[in-house]
């Protein structure tokens, strides 16, 4: 019970913490010391999510991780950094990344926990495979991991819906996986934005309000980002109709294959 | 210099560095450095191309950089020509100020790019997987799987290709890759499969379960907390003391808690980290480096650190401190040859 709590009070403050430093530039508006705010901000926030993923993968690796479960999900991710690795070597349309589709079934199908661990290890195995190792990788790690987490909230949805091997399962996995592709691109410009401080209609204003930062990052992702991201959110759509339901029923049968469990010499 | 921890050192000196100044002339030899400095790794590591495809990227960095600047900011006092006011955005004065303001943020960019290029090319992925604490064993261990796996993955996935290839599918269509991805997952998977019975037969990591976790866990949340706490107290100009006191105390939290689990899970150590004399002298230097940049950065002796060439453009100061700090950077390339 202690656990559950002290796990429930980790995923909390991960979510409060790692979302305040994300958007910062939104909420603690009015700093005085914007020269500090705008060489600093990057790296201190990066700083921040390292721990945050600390956090949630010490709670995660407490319980979840065992014997089958570092097999399973340590293949996995080295499929899906195989997956960034042929993106970075074969460049597809601009933005189209095929790592989020696993990211997401991994999620939906074994809940929350794996799903953080597939999003955020993903991310970094291949950013040690691909040389991608820098201040960025912290918020490509969280914000993965959170896609990969929310995907588990879906389940409970298409339960209730009786929705389970239904096309519209699929068509709900769709629009999950077109959504984040646009809200990945979203929160992974935020941790440098700040940092492109100046007096353009485009850049973060200390001294401005949360509207009008608001506004000043809206015209700074229409202009640079808005393009990349919805060629992902395509992307995404596409890869879900067509893999998800085969993909749907193969992870589920090896959910059974993997819940063996040890019976101890001599006992039931 | 092999050693991973030094390393990391370098690169807290780096950063820092490349973060407290804004002089142009700083920058540039601490770009040159780190260009040099990552050419004699590159040049080990047989990489010819390495230094052609940074320049390139420090090139672009500052050019998109500067351009995107002059067009979005119209400050300064050197006009260099006007368009026109109802131009969205770009109208009105461009000037010389905010290309140079441009250009400066570029440098400062592909300083912190190339910082972290260098250190990918420095550390092998063994070396990077070991900086991994102890206190996190399974995570380490699902890496390890990870990146052994990789290559497997990989060349199982060459040879689906090649055979969905003899069969005809050129794999053109998003869905020519359903033949390819799911027989890729199912034999994966049954590899992982083999591998996990094989690993609770073993007794391989049988689960302990650590005494306090929960506690821990909450230390954990506090420290993050005073650490975030810290920082909003800085950002808003409250006292650097005060700041220093609670990152200080969030950061000694997490290594108490790392030091507790690392202690409870246990582990073995099939190789020791070797540290040389190298290792440890350039370690010493870049604290100290970084040490007196930390105490030197407010002060007014040592002003041409910074540098803002609004509102009118003047060149910057220069100081035998900034450019010694800049060529630290290109220290390790000194020992390359006798590693």
């Amino acid at each position: 019970m202690k656990i559950k709590l002290s796990k429930l009070l980790v995923n909390l403050t991960v979510l409060c913490l790692g979302n305040l430093s994300l958007f910062a530039p939104f909420i603690f508006t009015g700093a005085r010391t914007a020269a500090y705010s705008n060489t600093a901000f990057p790296l201190t926030v990066s700083l921040i999510l390292i721990l945050c993923i600390l956090l949630i993968l010490f709670a995660a690796q407490s319980d979840s991780l065992d014997t089958k479960l570092i097999a399973f999900l340590g293949v996995l991710i080295a499929i899906n950094a195989g997956l960034r690795f042929l993106e970075n070597a074969i460049p597809g349309p601009a933005g189209f990344s095929p790592t989020f589709f696993l990211i997401i079934m991994v999620g939906y199908v074994f809940g929350g926990h794996l799903g953080f661990l597939m999003g955020a290890m993903t991310m970094f195995v291949s950013g040690l495979i691909t040389g991608g190792v820098g201040p960025w990788l912290p918020g490509q790690m969280i914000t993965a991991g959170w896609l990969g987490q929310s995907a588990a909230l879906l389940k409970p949805f298409v339960r209730r819906l009786n929705w389970t091997g239904k096309p519209a399962e699929v068509i709900l996995l769709a629009a999950f996986g077109a959504a984040w592709g646009l809200i990945y691109g979203l929160v992974m410009n935020l941790w440098f934005w700040p940092f492109l401080a100046g007096t353009s209609g485009l850049s973060w204003l200390p001294s401005g309000g949360f509207v009008t930062n608001l506004q000043r990052y809206g015209a700074y992702y229409l202009a640079t980002s808005v393009v990349w991201d919805v060629t992902r959110s395509i992307g995404n759509i596409l890869v879900m109709l067509v893999l998800a339901r085969p993909v749907l029923k193969i992870l589920h049968r090896f959910r059974m294959r993997f819940s063996f469990t040890q019976v101890k010499a001599g006992g039931s | 210099m092999k050693n991973a921890a030094a390393w990391i050192l370098w690169l807290v000196f780096t950063l820092a560095f490349t973060l407290a100044t804004r002089n142009p002339v700083y920058l540039v030899v601490m770009i040159a450095s780190q260009l040099l400095l990552g050419f004699s790794l590159a040049r080990q590591k047989n990489n010819p191309l390495w230094l052609r495809g940074n320049l390139w990227f420090l090139v672009t960095m500052v050019s998109i950089s500067a351009l995107v600047n002059t067009f979005f900011v119209h400050t300064g006092s050197t006009v260099l020509f006007t368009l026109p006011k109802n131009w969205i955005l770009i109208g009105g004065i461009i000037t010389l100020e905010s290309l140079v303001y441009g250009a400066i943020n570029g440098l400062v960019i592909a300083s912190l790019y190339l910082a972290f290029n260098i250190l990918n090319l420095a550390l092998s992925i063994k070396q990077m997987t070991h900086l991994i604490p102890a206190a996190f064993r399974p995570i380490a261990m699902t890496v390890t799987v990870a990146l052994t796996f990789f290559p497997s993955v990989q060349t199982r996935a060459r040879e689906i290709k090649e055979a969905q290839l003899i069969r005809g599918n050129l794999m053109n269509r998003a869905s020519d890759w359903a033949p390819l991805v799911i027989p890729l997952l199912v034999t994966s998977l049954e590899k992982a499969f083999l591998l996990a019975e094989s690993m609770t037969a073993r007794g391989f990591h049988m689960h302990k379960s650590i005494n306090k976790r929960g506690s821990l866990l909450i230390a954990m949340v506090l420290g993050v907390f005073s650490i975030f706490s810290g920082w909003i107290l800085q950002l808003y100009g409250y006292s650097q003391g005060i700041s220093l006191i609670l990152y200080c105390t969030g950061g000694l939290v997490f290594i108490a808690v790392f030091w507790l689990a690392q202690r409870a899970e246990g582990s073995t150590r099939y190789h020791s980290v070797v540290w040389t004399l190298p290792d440890i002298l350039f370690s010493v230097l870049f604290i100290l480096a970084s040490i007196g940049l930390f105490s030197l950065r407010g002060n007014p002796a040592f002003s041409s650190l910074q540098y803002s060439p609004y509102p009118i453009i003047q060149v910057p100061t220069v100081q035998v401190m900034g450019i010694a700090l800049g060529l630290i950077t290109l220290i390790p390339a000194v020992w390359l040859s006798h590693d």
